[in-house]
């Protein structure tokens, strides 16, 4: 017989039980023996505190420790997205930056903002890889096969940015200008002097004044307007502002300049990248990275 | 984890109401634990006569260390029960003089098997191997007998056999091993006897 065996057998005696009538005889027993020593029957207020205290007691462990975790998880987080954009393209942790890149891109909602981040982060891998290139140590014959892939690497991030900032700007393009964008009036829309701002078929003595952002022009068309002189002094970050005495106008315009200007960056980022010059070509990516964040 | 939580809530429940005097929640401690508290008596003084009036003592006596003291944890409740049997079978011992009953085997109280799986032949070799066992655990010293129907056949952890005894969980573990070692031989002599 083996150890085994035996506690099996041992598990049997488990069968074993007292008698049925005395259990029953002597639970009465105890019931009246203590009911005599102060034994009572709780309210069902007393009952419910208890309940909820001991709700407390048994939930309040695990919902500490719940905080605790979710703290070390945004802390940890936090830590080593700084740590991971630090990795480089021939870094072990360099696929944890990626990974991590991905799931903040598909934990985006907005789609211009996603396009947005997915195309500095393919700028910066881009970026990342002329910098590793760049270094001669790592640069060297017997390390052709990884600078090969760094290559390929690097075109198909050039690329990846080209495609997203095409996406961006077609993006900004399909978006429709919000009325409430299109005109931003500072200070009431009637003024002193009897101007008044609209795009609508003005009635009684409203002054009319359409704007054409392209080739700005006014037309005042009110009987009562006195003086509606308007000031169009410059284009400044894709917007024409219209002020008067007392009224100013924005006008938002497309980023069509930018997305050609990254354009241009990039493809001198390529230039220099083919003819190996890679410090120049990471500077130039640092550029439209710039611009883009812009 | 969530039947972790429910049982968590349910002994911070029963230790509460226990302290507010509540003789349902004493009832139902009563009705969980008296079964085994009984086994663990009838095998250590071997008579079932004096183990049911050990039994329906140790529950008193739990009732009012209860309301006389404070109990941290209610894990603890099962393990005061068995420190409460045990100090009674002590006192049990010294007041009858030392003598200890060996005689688990009574002819009025033999063990009877319910197991529907078994055939005839097999429940009567299981009752005899019961027998068997049953009839050696008195000649077993206390201590090793002790820990065997706590851990073997009341199913009591190694933490609550170490807290009960007043042991270290190595030491319970050495024990258990000791002891059924010891049993298993007195267990295969009888057979060749």
């Amino acid at each position: 017989m083996t150890n085994r065996e035996l506690v099996v057998k041992l598990n049997n005696l488990k069968k074993i039980n007292p008698d049925q009538n005395w259990l029953k005889s002597n639970r009465e027993l105890l019931l009246s023996q203590i009911s005599n020593s102060g034994a009572v029957e709780l309210s069902a207020w007393k009952i419910f505190v208890i309940n909820f205290e001991s709700t407390m007691r048994a939930a309040s462990r695990p919902a500490y420790a719940l905080g605790v975790f979710v703290l070390m998880l945004v802390v940890g987080s936090l830590f080593s997205q700084r740590t991971l954009n630090k990795t480089k393209p021939n870094d072990s942790l360099y696929i944890a930056r990626i990974i991590s890149e991905k799931v903040k891109l598909n934990t985006m909602f907005n789609s211009q903002e996603r396009n947005k981040l997915a195309v500095q982060f393919a700028s910066e891998h881009a970026r990342d890889i002329t910098a590793v290139l760049a270094d001669p140590q790592f640069n060297t014959e017997e390390n052709q096969d990884q600078v090969a892939k760094l290559n390929d690497s690097f075109k198909k991030e050039v690329v990846t940015v080209k495609e997203g900032i095409n996406r961006l700007a077609a993006t900004t393009k399909d978006q429709p200008i919000a009325q409430s964008e299109l005109l931003t009036i500072a200070d009431s829309s009637k003024d002193t002097q009897g101007i008044q701002l609209s795009t609508g078929t003005g009635a009684g003595n409203t002054a009319p004044i359409a704007i054409n952002p392209i080739n700005p022009s006014i037309s005042a068309t009110a009987t009562g307007a006195v003086n509606p002189e308007i000031i169009l002094p410059a284009v400044s970050d894709g917007a024409l502002i219209a002020s008067s005495a007392s009224s100013t106008l924005v006008v938002p315009v497309p980023a069509a300049d930018n997305v050609s200007d990254s354009d241009k960056i990039l493809d001198e980022a390529q230039k220099l990248f083919d003819s190996a010059n890679y410090t120049q070509a990471s500077d130039k990516l640092q550029e439209a990275i710039d611009e883009i964040i812009k | 984890m969530s039947i972790n939580l429910i049982q968590k809530f349910k002994d911070k429940q029963a230790l509460s109401k226990l302290k507010n005097h509540d003789k349902e929640a004493f009832i139902r401690i009563y009705d969980e634990n008296v079964n085994e508290i009984h086994r663990f008596v009838y095998f250590k003084i071997g008579s079932r006569e004096e183990a049911n009036d050990l039994t329906s003592m140790i529950f008193l006596k739990a009732w009012n260390h209860i309301q006389n003291n404070n109990l941290e944890d209610a894990k603890t409740l099962r393990a005061l029960l068995y420190k409460i049997a045990r100090t009674s079978i002590i006192d049990y011992y010294r007041e009858s003089g030392g003598r200890i009953v060996a005689s688990l085997d009574d002819e009025d109280n033999k063990i009877e098997v319910v197991d529907e799986t078994q055939d005839a032949e097999g429940k009567i070799d299981q009752e005899a191997e019961m027998e068997l066992i049953k009839r050696q655990l008195p000649f077993l010293k206390e201590e090793y007998r002790e820990v065997i129907i706590m851990k073997f056949v009341n199913d009591l952890s190694l933490e609550e056999i170490a807290e009960v005894s007043g042991k270290t969980k190595g030491n319970v573990r050495v024990i258990l091993h000791r002891a059924l070692n010891a049993l298993r031989e007195l267990v295969e002599k009888e057979r060749k006897v």
